[in-house]
């Protein structure tokens, strides 16, 4: 089937401007951090492009344990997102009937708030004494002397909350879509409801917790702002030291190597990751 | 290479700013153009970062000494400041009584940001387009050391003898030829009289292990390793990079021992409220406002003495306005107007005689500690200790490093 | 019977009958709780920021609970400066969220139905911009802008706004696409219908709800920035940048008070358009019975 011009060039003008608005504001002046990254000096003399490639492996081997925390608390805020959002996804697209914008609304509602008035909410929601702390040393979660607020534990909930309409609002546009009917044939044909979810609902939705995860993964590793307000020196992210050597200690080749150390590692996870669920069943969805 | 680059950035500049029209049309239509002067920018960028290397202080003097600048007049001109730092009715009496358009603008959200964002223009000798700026001491230190600051004509600022002798020389500038002081604020000892159930006098209660994991202290490395300094009974003004180092190291001790709940910015108001943490690190201003609501804190001037932070009024380097701006400073130092903005932000005036009319006007603040200390404390503020701006980097690179946010 | 507007009218709807319903959903009220927990949890920050907007707080720090007042809603507009911030936020927002969506939806599109030389590298490069640390991105933008002479301000903060949106409408219209079936749109054409209606009446409307997540991901993202907007803002001032350097005095209520009535505005428009949509919804349904 030979295509014509204006066939071939279609997708050019539905990806160009997009792509290009990208490459202007996002990646060329990319190129530039760069070579930062592989600058030296200090802030008094400047820094000079030296092609010193040390500083991506002193950053590697001095903040290991800041990436590694990193990808955890992304990693537990994803899976926790998900727990929360599938079933409030799940119930907004098939069962909130006539009353589903009003659900949307109320799970897009937080935006409308800053998130420094948000966090800064949580901070007050999470003190020592108030009533969420005291409830759950009654039940055990928090031992009696425990507390909540700069553990872990926090900053985990602080992204996790921060994210979540992200993990919602994929789902439930996938979701949304699923033709019921298929559901019902498997039911009809023997397959008890679980299965039919396993079998025909949860595969169906695999771009939508795909696109959700990614949406909540991806910015949370590299998120500073919950570990700053709602975390404690022992819950340092990667995002905090290159926000630090950025802003503060004007370490401009370490911020911009650690950087490009976060963005290689995320492009790889996506890829692996994508990989291992992603395209296979991206395309077995398309049936 | 740094000429070569600044030539060709000029040329840039001089071939885009031709007219505004081409300018637009070459964002708009141009895609092409665009990403090629984009990249073209970046490689050129990409040669180096400029440092802010110091200019001598006899330069700085020369520099001071032939300053002048002619009476105009005021015209449009703006001030930068930070948000909720200003009672705004004394600008609109400033517009009336000088004319001329005063743009207040509360842009200035935190020191390190509001560098980073004009600190390019800087490097470049470029106007930033602000006329008055507000910057904490360290920060203001930077810019006069790199030239980024404009000296202030004296004969323009008759008030500024109303400076209180506490402040009538720093190390960064000896002779007040560049800053002025805009408010102070004590770094002391707050505590949860509740949660502690004595009162505390002694910022040896820091490192006291009856309050572990109880305790935060702030972020800036100055106020915290200088409180560290003035626990041992050494003498933070004039420390020297190793002295700060140490004291971070003794943070560093501290805090794996989990003495310390977290560093923070000023958000250990709600910990401290809360009844979260028992002791801090605390800025004099934030007291005043959270004792109104919260019985319970209290805030003492350690008796080891307290860091005393300045922020201040300066002019960037090819200020746009030098006398407006200068009219400006004049107008802040006079008695009757720094009172009014004393009962507003509640920080400590640097202006002279102005107790008397707040003692008419609001004795509640004339009678404050914290906004009035008794002379045996203001003996015991010590300012910032000045560090070269290499120094200030590893200073700031050891601090982060234990605070880790 | 388009029930809101965020269902499309090409979804396939649900039966509405009762055994099915029965059936199918045994333990609705399992889900129903969960969903409300998880609303309760997305909704207690909210609630907890709104009523502070009611503190008679003394001092400028609003955390102690101290009686309530209505005296920071009589006064909510008499800070200029901070209702100014509002102002640009929310115009920034809106224009950042219309170009970003329509930009991300064509290129989600392009990803999706086509098939062109460096498709791959395309996607993989969407993903970039939502890998990098802000403070990168805000830096290295702000250089480009000095170098080639643009100053900073309004304009080149919906430039970045838009920049750092687009991926997310990306990754969220395509979720939506993924899986959809193509043929309903070739059949579409070879019915006749050109390239422009097909586009118009058959995909835009199968991927609206994707669309309409997409746009208020961007919305969220562009009214809450704050790293990428200091660098860029020039004197142009947002709401979190205010809120940011405010907090070094104390957030005033105010801010409580504003926040609040923009989620008054924002319900008080949705349910407008529910409305709105409905009363067209009915009228359609009963010309087309007619």
């Amino acid at each position: 089937m030979g295509l014509s011009l204006r066939q071939r060039l279609l997708p050019l003008w539905f990806a160009g401007p997009a792509l290009l608005w990208l490459v202007v504001f996002f990646a060329a002046p990319l190129v530039n951090q760069l070579s930062v990254s592989l600058m030296s000096g200090n802030s008094e003399v400047g820094y000079d492009l030296t092609w010193s490639f040390s500083v991506y492996s002193d950053a590697l081997s001095s903040y290991g344990a800041e990436f590694a925390r990193s990808v955890v608390f992304a990693g537990a805020a994803t899976l926790i997102d998900l727990i929360i959002a599938f079933p409030l996804a799940y119930f907004i697209a098939y069962k909130a009937g006539r009353f589903q914008a009003f659900w949307l609304l109320m799970v897009v509602m937080p935006f409308f708030v800053s998130q420094v008035m948000r966090t800064a909410a949580w901070k007050l929601l999470i003190n020592d004494n108030g009533f969420l702390v005291g409830t759950l040393r009654d039940i055990g979660l928090v031992s009696a002397d425990g507390r909540l607020d700069a553990t872990s534990g926090a900053v985990i909930l602080g992204i996790s909350y921060n994210f979540l309409p992200f993990m919602v609002l994929p789902l439930f546009a996938t979701l949304q879509r699923i033709d019921r009917r298929l559901i019902e044939a498997a039911t009809d044909l023997g397959c008890s409801r679980f299965t039919a979810f396993r079998k025909v609902t949860v595969p169906l939705a695999i771009p939508g917790i795909f696109a959700g995860s990614l949406l909540v993964f991806i910015p949370a590793a590299g998120d500073f702002i919950n570990a700053r307000i709602l975390g404690s020196p022992n819950t340092t992210m990667i995002g905090n030291v290159i926000q630090n050597k950025f802003i503060t200690v004007l370490d401009y080749p370490t911020a911009a190597a650690l950087s490009f150390i976060l963005m290689t590692a995320i492009l790889i996870l996506i890829a692996v990751f994508g990989r291992l669920i992603g395209t296979k069943t991206l395309t077995e969805a398309a049936v | 290479m740094a000429e070569d680059r600044a030539r060709i950035e000029r040329e840039l500049d001089r071939f885009l700013a031709e007219d505004r029209s081409s300018r637009r049309r070459f964002l708009g239509r141009g895609a092409g153009a665009a990403f090629l002067a984009s990249g073209l920018a970046s490689v050129l960028t990409a040669c180096g970062i400029d440092g802010t290397a110091a200019i001598s202080p006899a330069q700085l003097a020369k520099e001071a000494a032939s300053v002048h600048h002619p009476k105009t007049k005021i015209g449009d001109w703006v001030f930068a400041n930070w948000p909720l730092y200003m009672d705004k009715s004394v600008i609109k009496e400033f517009d009336r009584r000088y004319g001329g358009t005063c743009k207040y603008v509360e842009e200035i959200n935190d020191n390190s940001d509001f560098f980073g964002k004009v600190r390019q223009q800087l490097a470049a000798g470029q106007p930033i387009g602000r006329d008055i700026v507000v910057l904490t001491d360290y920060m203001a230190a930077k810019w006069i050391r790199a030239g980024y600051a404009t000296p202030i004509d004296k004969r323009n600022v008759p008030n500024a003898k109303n400076i209180v002798s506490n402040l009538k020389t720093i190390a960064y500038d000896p002779k007040r030829d560049f800053t002025l002081p805009y408010q102070s604020g004590a770094v002391g000892l707050g505590y949860n009289r509740k949660e502690t159930g004595r009162d505390l006098k002694s910022l040896k209660e820091f490192f006291n292990p009856e309050w572990r994991g109880r305790v935060t202290m702030l972020n800036e490395a100055y106020d915290s390793a200088g409180a560290v300094m003035l626990m041992e009974g050494k003498n933070p003004s004039t420390a020297k990079l190793d002295d700060m180092l140490a004291a971070i190291e003794k943070l560093r001790e501290q805090r794996d021992k989990g003495q310390f709940r977290k560093f923070t910015g000023n958000d250990y108001t709600t910990d401290l409220a809360k009844g979260n943490v028992a002791v801090a690190l605390v800025y004099s201003g934030d007291m005043v406002q959270l004792q109104s609501d919260n019985p319970d804190v209290k805030f003492v001037y350690a008796e080891e003495g307290s860091m005393l932070f300045t922020d201040n009024l300066m002019m960037p380097e090819r200020v746009a306005r030098p006398y407006a701006a200068e009219t400006m400073l004049n107008y802040l130092y006079e008695p009757e107007v720094a009172a009014k903005l004393c009962a507003y932000v509640n920080y400590l005036s640097p202006v002279d005689g102005i107790r008397p009319i707040l003692e008419r006007t609001d004795p509640e603040i004339a009678s404050n500690e914290l906004i009035f200390p008794p002379d045996e404390v203001r003996a015991k503020l010590h300012a910032y200790p000045p560090l070269t701006v290499a120094e200030e980097q590893a200073m700031y690179a050891a601090m982060t490093e234990v605070t880790g946010n | 019977m388009a029930t809101s507007s965020l269902t499309s009218p090409a979804a396939p709807e649900a039966p509405a009958a009762g055994p099915r319903r029965r059936r199918f959903g045994a333990r609705e009220w399992e889900l129903g709780l969960w969903a409300l927990l998880a609303v309760v949890f997305l909704l207690a920050p909210v609630v907890f920021m709104v009523v502070f907007g009611f503190n008679d707080n003394h001092g400028r720090f609003n955390i102690d609970w101290q009686g309530f007042t209505l005296k920071h809603w009589s006064d909510a507009f008499s800070n200029s400066d901070l209702t100014t911030a509002l102002k640009n936020s929310l115009t920034i927002a809106l224009i950042s969220t219309f170009v970003a969506t329509t930009l991300g939806t064509f290129l989600a599109l392009a990803l999706g139905r086509f098939r062109f030389r460096g498709k791959a590298a395309a996607e993989m490069f969407v993903f970039v911009p939502m890998a990098t640390p802000e403070v990168v991105m805000g830096a290295s933008l702000l250089a480009m802008f000095l170098v080639i002479g643009v100053n900073t301000g309004y304009v080149t903060i919906v430039l970045a706004h838009i920049m750092f949106s687009i991926s997310y409408v990306v990754v969220t219209v395509r979720s939506r696409l993924a899986g959809m079936d193509p043929h309903i749109e070739e059949a579409a054409k070879d019915l006749g219908a050109g390239e422009l209606t097909t586009f118009l009446r058959v995909t835009l409307p199968m991927i609206l709800p994707g669309v309409l997540s997409a746009a208020v991901l961007a919305f969220a993202l562009s009214l809450d920035d704050y790293v990428i907007t200091a660098f860029n803002n020039g004197q142009t001032t947002t709401l979190p940048l205010y809120i940011f350097g405010a907090a070094r005095q104390g957030v005033p209520p105010t801010v409580n008070v504003l926040s609040t009535i923009l989620l008054l505005t924002v319900l008080v428009l949705m349910g407008l358009n529910v409305a709105v949509q409905r009363r067209m919804a009915k009228r359609a349904g009963g010309a087309g019975r007619a």
